[in-house]
C-alpha cells in the first residue's frame, strides 16, 4: 500500500524520482511555430554540415535537450559539449574544426513537399572553435 | 475505502500471479539484451543529464560494469521467468533493471518507455510469484487461491491503469482540450517526421488530414483517461486492451516510438492466462472427441 501511495503521489504530483515518474508523455500543447536549435559543423575548407547525430551512437542521442539546455551552461561547459560532438563527427571520417550553434524558428505548419519549409529565421549563437584543428590554430 | 481493500485483498489464482511473472519477466530479459546500454556507456562526460538517482555520478558507469549488469540481468530475469530461486532472481534482474533504465533517462529526458513494465513489477519483488508454473514447485500439489495471490496482480492492475490514466490527466491539465481542438497532434507529427531521416508516411498520413488527427488525439485521450474502467468492469478490457494496442502500435509506425513494454505489460497483466489456457485445453479435447470431419466453432 505505501508502494501504491508512492505511485499515486508522483503521479498526481509530476515528481521524477525515476523509475517513479509525473507520466508526462507528450503533456505540453505543441504550436505550429516552433523556436529550437540546430548545431553544425564547420570542416578545415570552411564548409558548414549539419552535425548528423542520426547517425551517431545512443550516447549523442539525447542532443535536443543539450542543446536545449546549452545557453544556460558555462562557457567551458559549453566548449566540453562542442568537443564531445566534434570528436564523435571526426570517428565518422569527417573532422570538423569549429561547431557552431544556432536558434532557429519554423513554421512546421508550413510544408515543401513531404519536410518542412526552411526555418524563418536562424541566429548564430555560439561558435566553438575546436581545439587542435588548422582553422582553430589560425 | 472498505470496498478497494475487499477488492484488493480478495484471494487470486496462483496462476495468473505466475503468468505475470513470466511475462514480466520474459519481457525484463528482453529489454536488458539491448546494445544501447554499452553505447551509452561509452558517453561523454559533458553529455552526461542525469536524473533521480543517476546524479550520484558524474559520467555513465563504465563498460565492464555495464555489460556486468547486463548478463546479470539476463541471466536472473530468464532465472526469475522460469521460477527458479524467484525470490532471489526476480528482485536481482528488477534492480539491474531499473539501474540500467536509468542510463537510458540520463540523457536529458525522461524515458518512459520501461518504467510502465518496472512499476508493475515491483508487487511481485515481495509477493509468492513462484507457487505455479515455476521449478521451484516442480511436483507439488495444486495450490489453492490465496489472498497472497491476489494483491501483486490488483496491484500491478492498478499500477497500469494509473499509468495511463496520469499521462491522459496530464494532457488535460496542461493542454486542456486544445490537445484535441487545435493542431497539437498535427504538429508533433510534422515534427517527428521531420526529424527522421526519411518523410514518415504514416505521420505525414495522419498530420495531412486535420479531421484524422483530431480524431486520433480524441482517440488517444479517451484511451488514456478511461483505462481505469477495466478495473471495476474487467469486460472494458476487451475494448481498452486492443485500443492501446493499436495505440501503441500506430506511435510505433508513425513516430519511431517503440513502446512494446507498455503493450505487453497491459496485455499480460490484464488477460487471464489460466482462464486462456483452460479455453485452449477445452478447444482441444473438443476438437478430440468430434467425430472426422465435423467442425468445432
Amino acid at each position: 500500500l505505501s508502494f501504491l501511495a508512492v505511485f499515486v503521489l508522483a503521479g498526481a504530483a509530476r515528481i521524477e524520482a525515476w523509475p517513479l515518474t509525473g507520466w508526462r508523455l507528450f503533456s505540453q500543447q505543441r504550436a505550429a511555430q516552433q523556436v529550437g536549435w540546430e548545431a553544425a559543423g564547420v570542416d578545415a575548407e570552411g564548409v558548414e554540415r549539419p552535425i548528423p547525430f542520426g547517425r551517431l551512437s545512443h550516447a549523442y542521442r539525447g542532443f535536443v535537450h543539450v542543446l536545449t539546455g546549452f545557453e544556460s551552461l558555462s562557457p567551458g561547459r559549453r566548449q566540453e559539449v562542442c568537443e564531445a560532438w566534434a570528436s564523435a563527427v571526426a570517428g565518422l571520417g569527417a573532422p570538423v574544426s569549429e561547431i557552431r550553434v544556432y536558434r532557429v524558428s519554423a513554421d512546421v505548419s508550413r510544408r515543401q513537399g513531404r519536410r518542412a519549409a526552411p526555418p524563418s529565421a536562424r541566429e548564430l549563437r555560439y561558435v566553438c572553435p575546436i581545439e587542435g584543428s588548422p582553422r582553430a590554430a589560425s | 475505502v472498505r470496498r478497494l481493500e475487499s477488492w484488493l485483498f480478495a484471494p487470486g489464482d496462483p496462476r495468473r500471479l505466475a503468468a505475470v511473472r513470466i511475462g514480466l519477466c520474459a519481457m525484463l530479459a528482453a529489454r536488458l539484451t539491448r546494445g544501447i546500454y554499452l553505447e551509452l556507456a561509452q558517453q561523454p562526460p559533458a553529455l552526461y543529464r542525469p536524473i533521480s538517482f543517476m546524479k550520484l555520478l558524474d559520467r555513465m558507469p563504465p563498460r565492464g560494469f555495464v555489460l556486468a549488469l547486463q548478463i546479470i540481468g539476463v541471466a536472473a530475469a530468464v532465472v526469475a521467468a522460469a521460477g527458479l530461486r524467484t525470490r532471489l532472481a526476480l528482485p536481482a534482474a528488477w534492480a539491474c533493471g531499473v539501474a540500467l533504465g536509468g542510463m537510458t533517462t540520463s540523457i536529458g529526458k525522461v524515458v518512459h518507455n520501461d518504467v510502465m513494465l518496472l512499476l508493475a513489477m515491483v508487487p511481485l519483488l515481495a509477493a509468492s510469484s513462484a507457487d505455479a508454473w515455476s521449478l521451484d514447485v516442480r511436483g507439488a500439489g495444486k495450490r489453492e487461491p490465496s489472498v497472497c495471490y491476489g494483491w501483486p496482480l490488483r496491484v500491478a492492475m492498478i499500477v497500469v491503469a494509473g499509468g495511463y490514466f496520469f499521462t491522459g490527466l496530464h494532457k488535460l491539465i496542461n493542454a486542456g482540450p486544445a490537445w484535441v481542438t487545435s493542431g497539437n497532434l498535427r504538429w508533433i507529427l510534422y515534427i517527428s517526421s521531420d526529424g527522421q531521416a526519411t518523410p514518415n508516411p504514416w505521420a505525414l498520413f495522419i498530420a495531412d488530414r486535420a479531421w484524422l488527427a483530431h480524431l486520433a488525439a480524441a482517440g488517444t485521450l479517451a484511451l488514456e483517461i478511461g483505462f481505469p474502467i477495466v478495473l471495476w468492469r474487467p469486460r472494458a478490457a476487451r475494448l481498452f486492451l486492443p485500443g492501446i494496442v493499436a495505440m501503441h502500435l500506430g506511435i510505433r509506425l508513425a513516430m519511431r516510438l517503440d513502446y512494446a513494454p507498455w503493450i505487453v505489460t497491459a496485455v499480460v497483466v490484464f488477460v487471464d492466462w489460466p482462464g486462456v489456457l483452460e479455453r485452449v485445453r477445452e478447444m482441444a479435447r473438443l476438437r478430440m472427441r468430434a467425430p472426422a470431419g465435423t467442425r468445432i466453432r
